[in-house]
């Protein structure tokens, strides 16, 4: 298969899921609504916990509701990275199309991978709705992002976290359900990752599980970029260790998906729910 | 495509027993102890009808699911248009259309023409080729005025036809089906048996395998069936020469002799035609 394919092929996926989507259009907007009312209830909590102990325990003179808005838009972005594989694995199992998918000329991992294209998108619409809804209502200084450093530590984070999602789809293909493994990566990350509060405050044992956990280095360069103005010399130890962890896990979580769907085509059970 | 469409080797299928509560969590792991196919071989000429006859439990769906690249054979070897269908199954993949009768595989939000233009291009059908095979597709099987309607809008017949199209649409040179005539209307289904045998077999050359329990269907346009049991081949022929051999008046009085499933009083013949 040609890279001419491959992206044709990854276009009709995007342009199925937004097919489906437009024919949901009232619920796409209220999505884009609801937004606002994050950002809100954000704003009126940094206002309720400003304290100078909080100040001093932000990075590079954050202001709290601008430290927790690139935290809170984030790692939702970082959700949708590890869900969004498995979720279309399940929707092609619910709505029967996995056989037909199949026994077509893509290899299931280009369907996977271009079923996740939109949700990738829209994931970026949304935090993009976020950072708008605070730079024009409520002050969100973006007056000196770095926003090419920022697409980068996006993009990077993104290679992390697909592996861990891609492990999780082979785990689901096995055994039918969601990967308890993933619930505890993504709890663990919301605890010691830095997404409401800095990770400095944590208890050192903790601070030390945080280095393990990729979303803290996401976070922490969205952070650099966006709020610090950080350059991309500024910006190389968080993207370096996000390469590492897509270095491990992404060669780690194809053969481990292609070993659970031959085992799925032994025991009969690709379709099974 | 060589003179032998399908090769079928002493295929052996087993799945593991089904479990449940925290024993489905090693189930993928479980020794294979479910016989589904048993040592099942015959060959298939390119251009020919092979009607896939057993009843419910017989192993149909398991071969047509193996040879669509969808299951792995525990033993045997099963080849379609020259390729194996485990060392490769891209190949197997490009030269198959594989229908499995179910009214529920597209995206129901999804007008039917979108449906077909995403699975063309999962196909590698450019998009002047997917508007050709789209129209050509659709007019033949009657769905032309439906096309451009939400999938979820469409009678379970037009869903039906639907998922001939999309099977037909890379001009395949072997068609898998899986009960092809279900949920059609007599009339329909009646259209649509002629189109299988005169336009796709007799015209294009392609080679059909179905899978049915239809059984004028079979004797109308199977130039061959193979009736399963258990997972084993019981009898390999022309329809009507099944008959003959099990000295039966009709097909069915011929499956319940060769399966043992005579109603009392009748036994069944020894008669036995494998390959």
């Amino acid at each position: 298969m040609t890279a001419d394919g491959v992206l044709r092929k990854l276009w009709f996926l995007f342009r199925r899921d937004l097919a489906v989507a437009r024919s949901y259009r009232v619920a796409f907007v209220f999505e884009l609504l609801e937004s606002l009312f994050g950002v809100a209830a954000f704003y009126f909590l940094s206002k309720f916990v400003q304290s100078p102990q909080l100040a001093a325990a932000l990075p590079q003179g954050e202001t709290y509701f601008a430290f927790a808005l690139v935290g809170f838009a984030f790692f939702d972005y970082m959700s949708v990275a590890m869900h969004s594989f498995d979720a279309s694995l399940s929707e092609a199992r619910h709505n029967g199309t996995l056989e037909a998918l199949l026994v077509t000329q893509t290899p299931l991992t280009v369907i996977l991978a271009g079923s996740a294209i939109y949700p990738f998108v829209l994931m970026a619409l949304r935090t993009g709705v976020y950072l708008a809804w605070g730079i024009f209502l409520f002050g969100f200084p973006a007056g000196q992002a770095n926003w090419p450093g920022a697409v980068v530590v996006l993009v990077v984070s993104v290679l992390a976290f697909a592996g861990l999602g891609v492990l999780s789809t082979a785990y689901l293909l096995l055994f039918k359900r969601g990967n308890p493994a993933k619930w505890l990566v993504l709890g663990l990350s919301g605890v010691v990752g830095g997404m409401m509060y800095p990770v400095s405050i944590l208890p050192a044992p903790l601070q030390a599980v945080a280095r393990i956990v990729p979303v803290t280095y996401s976070l922490e360069g969205m952070r650099a970029a966006l709020l610090g103005g950080a350059g991309f010399a500024e910006l190389w130890p968080s993207l370096r260790a996000l390469l590492v962890f897509a270095a491990v896990l992404l060669p780690l979580s194809f053969a481990a998906f292609s070993w659970a769907l031959r085992r799925t085509k032994i025991t009969g059970t690709l379709t099974h729910m | 495509m060589p003179n032998e469409a399908l090769i079928v080797e002493n295929l052996v299928k087993y799945f593991p027993p089904a479990q449940s509560g925290w024993r489905a969590l090693v189930q993928p792991f479980t020794r294979l102890t479910e016989r589904a196919l048993d040592g099942v071989s015959f060959t298939v000429g390119a251009g020919e009808i092979l009607a896939l006859v057993g009843a419910n439990g017989a192993g149909k769906s398991t071969l047509l699911r193996v040879l669509a690249t969808l299951l792995v054979p525990t033993r045997g070897r099963a080849c379609v248009a020259g390729h194996d269908v485990e060392r490769e199954p891209a190949a197997v993949r490009r030269r198959i259309g594989f229908h499995t009768g179910s009214d529920a595989a597209f995206y129901s939000r999804l007008t039917g023409r979108e449906n077909l233009e995403f699975f063309a291009a999962l196909n590698n059908l450019s998009r002047g080729e997917t508007a050709r095979s789209i129209a050509a597709v659709t007019e033949l099987l009657g769905l032309s005025a439906s096309l451009d309607k939400q999938v979820r809008t469409l009678s379970t017949g037009n869903v039906h036809r639907l998922g001939l199209a999309r099977a037909l649409l890379h001009r395949p040179e072997v068609l898998l089906l899986d009960e092809p005539t279900r949920s059609l209307d007599p009339l329909t289904a009646a259209e649509f048996r002629r189109f299988l045998k005169n336009d796709l077999v007799r015209q294009r050359g392609t080679t059909l395998v179905f899978a049915s329990h239809a059984l004028s269907e079979i004797e109308q346009i199977g130039d061959r069936m193979a009736l399963l049991h258990e997972g084993r081949l019981v009898a390999w022929d022309a329809p009507r020469r099944v008959m003959e051999h099990a000295g039966a008046a009709t097909l069915e009085a011929a499956m319940e002799k060769l399966t043992g499933r005579a109603p009392a009083g009748d036994q069944p013949s020894p008669a036995r035609d494998k390959r």
